[in-house]
């Protein structure tokens, strides 16, 4: 058993290898395509990378400060309105069983289609994207952070209270702290979506984000300017997993515990 | 002096609009500063029982006073500590060891402190840094132990601590718990379904029946609280005797 933990801690040090080598892989993957295809619409790694750092203090920096700060201000409304309600829903069944058959009937509605309507309702500036993404995010984390509270031992909360706590005591050092592991799941699962879904957002109707620049340089016929963007949408993307993986470890360090 | 009074207890919970009688015309009654121990087979109330006294389940009929007063919702001064399930796994040790204190609002840093030197005096301050799941049973009980202590209770009530714990481990808990109780003058009522238990530690010794779960018979064991009663021949005389009892 020693030995076997031995060797996984070696794997932690070169851990960052991996992720190197497949990136490398990537790159090599895309090269070779793009030798094969040979049309302007697919230029060589090179040459993207290359307008990428180009384009950088050319716009594109400010394109992708917009379409984070979209994407992030989504991801906190979501969770500021997904995780109260989810845990209320979990915790009080009566309540759940009336809501739960509007997010069952809401739930599959492709929530994309709203955008005309929301174009028209709150405008071509960021409220339209927000509200969108947030929407979109919102029943993710509320789903699932509703169903974590479900599953929370009733034995916890009997321990809690016998130490004097009231409601707030127990939403907080119960539900909340109990349900964090599976808020950050759902959040980096949801980040994929986010994602997506701004870049439609942003595809029409704005002048502003990495959705708008990757559309623009299209209309411009200008490819490699349009994979600079589109690196910088994965890259926003990348960065953005990242910082939630790196949340999750440091906030639920209980789960990754070694016997 | 007494300090808890049970009279004409009854405890009936609502189940799929079923009524299940879980406690039945209960008395008893707790010396101030006694180890009074509920034995009874599984499923007699006996968890019921110390969950109204704790304040957490409402009585549908009878009486509970501490000291004279009547029983309102969660007393500052009881603590309860529960088989399982005690500690919050997403904690560690100290925060859980910590948490009545923050919850009735004593400031971070104050209960952080309060709590490590209780942790020390029950020598587990090594495990401070560390999380439910990372100890054994006895350490996660030391801890729960630690956690009630931490409010510097004058009730202590304890629902079957040690009944899944191993003989040796469960041994040394006792000793110390009898150790606490010594040295602190608490009050204590322990749950639990084990004889040598009951016997070991309680100086009352109520026997629960089962459905409803009501209270049969009330043995004295004076000599509870003596280190090396396990060995004495009276040891099993009372042990023989409470067998006999519950069956």
């Amino acid at each position: 058993m020693k030995k076997v933990l031995n060797s996984d801690k070696k794997l932690g040090i070169k851990q960052v290898s991996p992720y190197a080598v497949s990136a490398v892989m990537l790159i090599v993957l895309w090269w070779g395509l793009s030798l094969v295809i040979n049309k302007p619409a697919l230029p060589t790694p090179a040459a993207a990378f290359k307008e990428f750092y180009n384009q950088l203090y050319h716009g594109l920096f400010f394109h992708a400060w917009v379409s984070f700060y979209r994407i992030g201000a989504s991801l906190v409304l979501a969770l500021l309105l997904g995780v109260p309600i989810g845990i209320i829903l979990g915790r009080h069944k009566r309540l759940d069983s009336y809501i739960a058959p509007m997010i069952y009937l809401t739930y599959p509605i492709p929530k994309i289609v709203f955008l005309p309507v929301l174009l028209i309702l709150l405008g071509y500036g960021d409220s339209s994207k927000i509200f969108l993404i947030t929407l979109i995010v919102f029943y993710q984390i509320m789903v699932t952070t509703r169903d974590a509270a479900r599953g929370i031992d009733p034995g916890y909360i009997m321990s809690v209270k016998s130490l004097g706590a009231g409601n707030g005591h127990l939403y907080w050092h119960v539900y909340f702290l109990g349900c964090l592991p599976e808020i950050l799941t759902a959040l980096r699962i949801a980040l994929g979506t986010a994602i997506a879904v701004l870049f439609i957002a942003e595809a029409y109707a704005t002048q502003e984000g990495l959705g708008y620049f990757i559309m623009d340089s299209m209309g411009r016929i200008s490819y490699s300017r349009m994979f600079a963007g589109i690196i910088g949408m994965g890259l926003l993307g990348f960065i953005l997993y990242l910082g939630l993986d790196f949340l999750e470890k440091i906030l639920c360090r209980w789960k990754h515990l070694k016997k | 002096m007494t300090y808890i009074r049970v009279s004409s207890l009854d405890v009936t919970y609502r189940q799929n609009h079923m009524e299940v009688e879980a406690v039945k015309n209960v008395n008893l009654q707790v010396d101030s500063g006694e180890f009074a121990v509920v034995i009874g087979p599984s499923g007699c109330g006996k968890s019921t029982l110390l969950y109204v006294l704790a304040g957490l389940v409402k009585a549908e009929a009878g009486e509970v006073f501490f000291s004279q007063e009547p029983i309102v919702s969660c007393k500052r001064d009881t603590a309860l500590i529960l088989q399982d399930y005690g500690l919050l796994p997403w904690k560690t040790v100290l925060e859980n060891a910590a948490l009545g204190l923050r919850i009735r609002g004593i400031p971070k840093g104050i209960a952080l402190e309060k709590t490590r030197n209780l942790l020390r005096d029950l020598g587990i301050e090594e495990l401070s840094t560390r999380y439910p799941l990372q100890l054994s049973g006895g350490q996660r009980q030391r801890v729960a132990i630690a956690r009630a202590l931490a409010m510097a209770p004058r009730l202590l009530l304890m629902d079957e601590p040690f009944s899944s714990l191993d003989a040796l481990t469960r041994e040394t808990l006792q000793m110390n718990l009898l150790d606490i109780w010594q040295r602190t003058g608490i009050t204590i009522l322990l749950v639990t379904h084990s004889i040598e238990e009951a016997v070991f530690l309680g100086q009352k010794i109520y026997v629960m029946s089962r459905s409803p779960g009501t209270i049969t018979a009330v043995v004295e064991n004076s000599h509870a609280g003596d280190v090396t009663y396990r060995g004495k021949r009276e040891f099993y005389d009372t042990c023989a005797n409470l067998r006999s009892l519950l069956q």
